[in-house]
């Protein structure tokens, strides 16, 4: 697929099937928190933030410190890409970090206040990243280095962190966007999942049915954060990308409430159509660009008035097949 | 067991059990109480909704606790299960201490409860429903779950058959898949009592279980709490409105009026107690 794709479709459809697959990524773990926890976060795109920065300093200055340039070093599978791939999980690391510290006041605070608050959180890491110091890109620069540059962080400030070597292919996004449906395939169907589905009905039944619902809201955000993290570091290399202070901001965030709100709350597979409708849908009608948000809220406005439960509600896609193709599914299902 | 614990005892206590406690010679109050709730209350602002609320439930008993609206009987519950915390006083089940610990650690410890206003997971399955209570019990962590370890498999496994094994008994088996929400009200309610038994309680409270049934529907329950009790060797503490089927199943009522704890007895006791009559009914001028 990674040699393949590319070649059929030319850089255009393959940057689109890349695009794709990280809007996936971010739509599958924002529905562990917003769908199925029920915490509404609007701040999404600051974890991924946070994980492309992380990801992006982590490759940008380890290339510069092990092979003297930031360009991409190695070929497929070669010592770079296995770099970017680790940044990328570290990236998703930090990541949960910051969902740890977003998720405890979730313990608090509910509905409205809550999504202030996570809304606050991708301003001030948007204000913040702007006011960080200009890139070091020149070996002399770097040679020079020494402890008083750390501070703020050399990644670019407002004009986006520049340089970062652009290894992320169809392979990794596709690979690590299995990893994320798979786990949130399987936190769905089980006790976690159940648990974290039952804080989002009725919070106060599932304390009394012995739900630590502290714990469980703490966990969505982290795991969300964690795989937005990863998706992050998956941006911040892909090429014709700069990762930029404005990308924690709302507006990005807002793509992927979207995305989780019109896949249906909790629906794994339902929020990846979502994803793929509305992440190709403007390419494909790029001369209406301009009108892209009127559209994403108009179709807000119908989702809620028709189907306020999203495309597919708590269900899967395979459970609208016909009646044969889901009895040879369910055998697998638990 | 209970009444052999009480002939031993009995010639000793005699004595002081006539002079402090009118009902002394029950034989559950020989034994050492399962749940034992001392002096609890709890205000909010200048509104003292229970006060000194005092219980001892011994194993598998079967208490009562009426009262007139707003007397305060779903806020002992609340308070019972930690879902408000106690001004003051002692509550401990067992050994374990139960004041000031989260609703969860309650639960675990051994005190379920269903709700007058029905509280389902609407959108998840009947199964679920008592799976979800069920896995209370359960050890495996995280990594478990995403890695679909032996471990997990087993639980999850147990969990089921025990989840399914729970809803024949309440005769909801062939509901299992449905939506919570989809059930009608009998069966809801019914289900509220699966989920409560699902944690494996050694107490449980029944919330108004009769609210919204009909007179049938109500002689089945009266039958199916009295076989709860036998089956799952469970205490019970049921709130409920519907005197008749109260008088005729608890062995001991507590009435509560504004908070304060009006009388405790046998059904006959109540009944015919003035302080209870005077609060249901009113009292005479000539009482006062």
């Amino acid at each position: 697929m990674h040699f393949t794709l590319p070649g059929c479709l030319g850089p255009y459809y393959s940057r689109i099937v890349v695009d794709v697959g990280i809007a996936m990524i971010l739509a599958v773990s924002l529905n562990i928190v917003n769908g199925m926890t029920g915490q509404f976060s609007i701040g999404h795109a600051g974890f991924m933030t946070v994980g492309g920065y992380a990801a992006g300093l982590l490759t940008f200055y380890g290339s510069h410190w092990l092979w003297g340039a930031a360009g991409k070093h190695g070929g497929f599978l070669g010592s770079g890409e296995w770099m970017y791939a680790a940044s990328c999980v570290v990236g998703g690391l930090a990541a949960a970090g910051a969902g740890y510290i977003v998720g405890l006041p979730s313990l608090r605070l509910r509905g409205d206040y809550l999504a202030i608050v996570t809304l606050g959180f991708g301003e001030i890491l948007r204000v913040v990243l702007q006011q960080t110091g200009k890139v070091l890109d020149d070996p002399a620069a770097i040679q020079s280095w020494n402890w008083s540059q750390v501070l703020p962080l050399p990644v670019g400030g407002a004009i986006g962190f520049d340089g970062i070597p652009k290894y992320t292919s169809v392979f990794w996004v596709y690979t690590f966007l299995t990893i994320t449906v798979v786990v949130a395939y399987r936190l769905k169907y089980s006790g976690i999942g159940r648990a974290m589905i039952s804080v989002r009905e009725d919070e106060i039944a599932a304390q009394a049915m012995g739900v630590n619902t502290s714990r469980q809201k703490v966990l969505a955000f982290v795991m969300a954060a964690f795989f937005a993290g990863i998706a992050g570091g998956l941006f911040a290399h892909e090429s014709g990308v700069i990762i930029s202070p404005k990308d924690a901001g709302f507006q990005r965030s807002f793509d992927y409430v979207i995305m989780a709100v019109l896949g249906g709350r909790g629906s794994v597979s339902g929020v990846m159509l979502a994803a793929m409708i509305l992440t190709s849908l403007p390419e494909m009608l790029r001369d209406f660009e301009q009108y892209r948000l009127i559209v994403y809220a108009l179709l807000l406005i119908l989702m809620m008035l028709v189907r306020p439960q999203g495309l597919f509600g708590i269900h899967e896609v395979w459970h609208y097949f016909p009646r044969w193709v889901a009895s040879a599914s369910r055998r697998k299902a638990p | 067991m209970g009444c052999l614990r009480f002939k031993e005892e009995s010639s000793v206590t005699d004595l002081v059990s006539k002079t402090q406690y009118r009902d002394r010679r029950l034989p559950t109050e020989a034994v050492v109480p399962l749940l034992d709730v001392d002096q609890i209350g709890i205000s909010f602002g200048g509104l003292k909704a229970v006060q000194q609320f005092s219980l001892r439930l011994p194993r598998t008993a079967l208490y009562g606790l009426i009262g007139p609206n707003g007397a305060g009987k779903t806020t002992v519950f609340n308070l019972l299960t930690g879902v408000y915390r106690p001004d003051c006083g002692r509550m401990r089940i067992g050994e374990q201490n139960l004041l000031g610990r989260k609703p969860h650690e309650i639960t675990a410890a051994g005190i379920a409860r269903t709700f007058q206003n029905i509280r389902l997971f609407p959108n998840l399955s009947v199964l679920d429903n008592v799976r979800l209570a069920g896995q209370i019990r359960n050890t495996h962590g995280l990594a478990d779950t995403l890695l679909r370890t032996p471990r997990y498999r087993l639980q999850e496994d147990l969990l089921y058959h025990k989840g399914m094994e729970l809803l024949s008994i309440f005769d909801l088996q062939n509901r299992a898949r449905a939506l919570a929400n989809s059930l009608s009200y009998g069966h809801q309610r019914r289900l509220e009592i699966v989920r409560a038994l699902a944690t494996e309680p050694q107490v449980l409270l029944l919330d108004e279980p009769a609210a919204g049934l009909n007179p049938q529907e109500k002689r089945a329950l009266a039958q199916s709490i009295q076989e709860i009790r036998a089956r799952f060797q469970v205490a019970i503490l049921l709130i409920e409105h519907d005197m008749s089927l109260v008088m005729d199943i608890c062995e001991r009522i507590v009435v509560l009026d504004h908070g304060v704890t009006i009388c405790e007895g046998t059904p006959a006791m109540v009944q015919n107690d003035s302080a209870v009559i005077a609060a249901y009914l009113g009292s005479s001028p000539t009482d006062n």
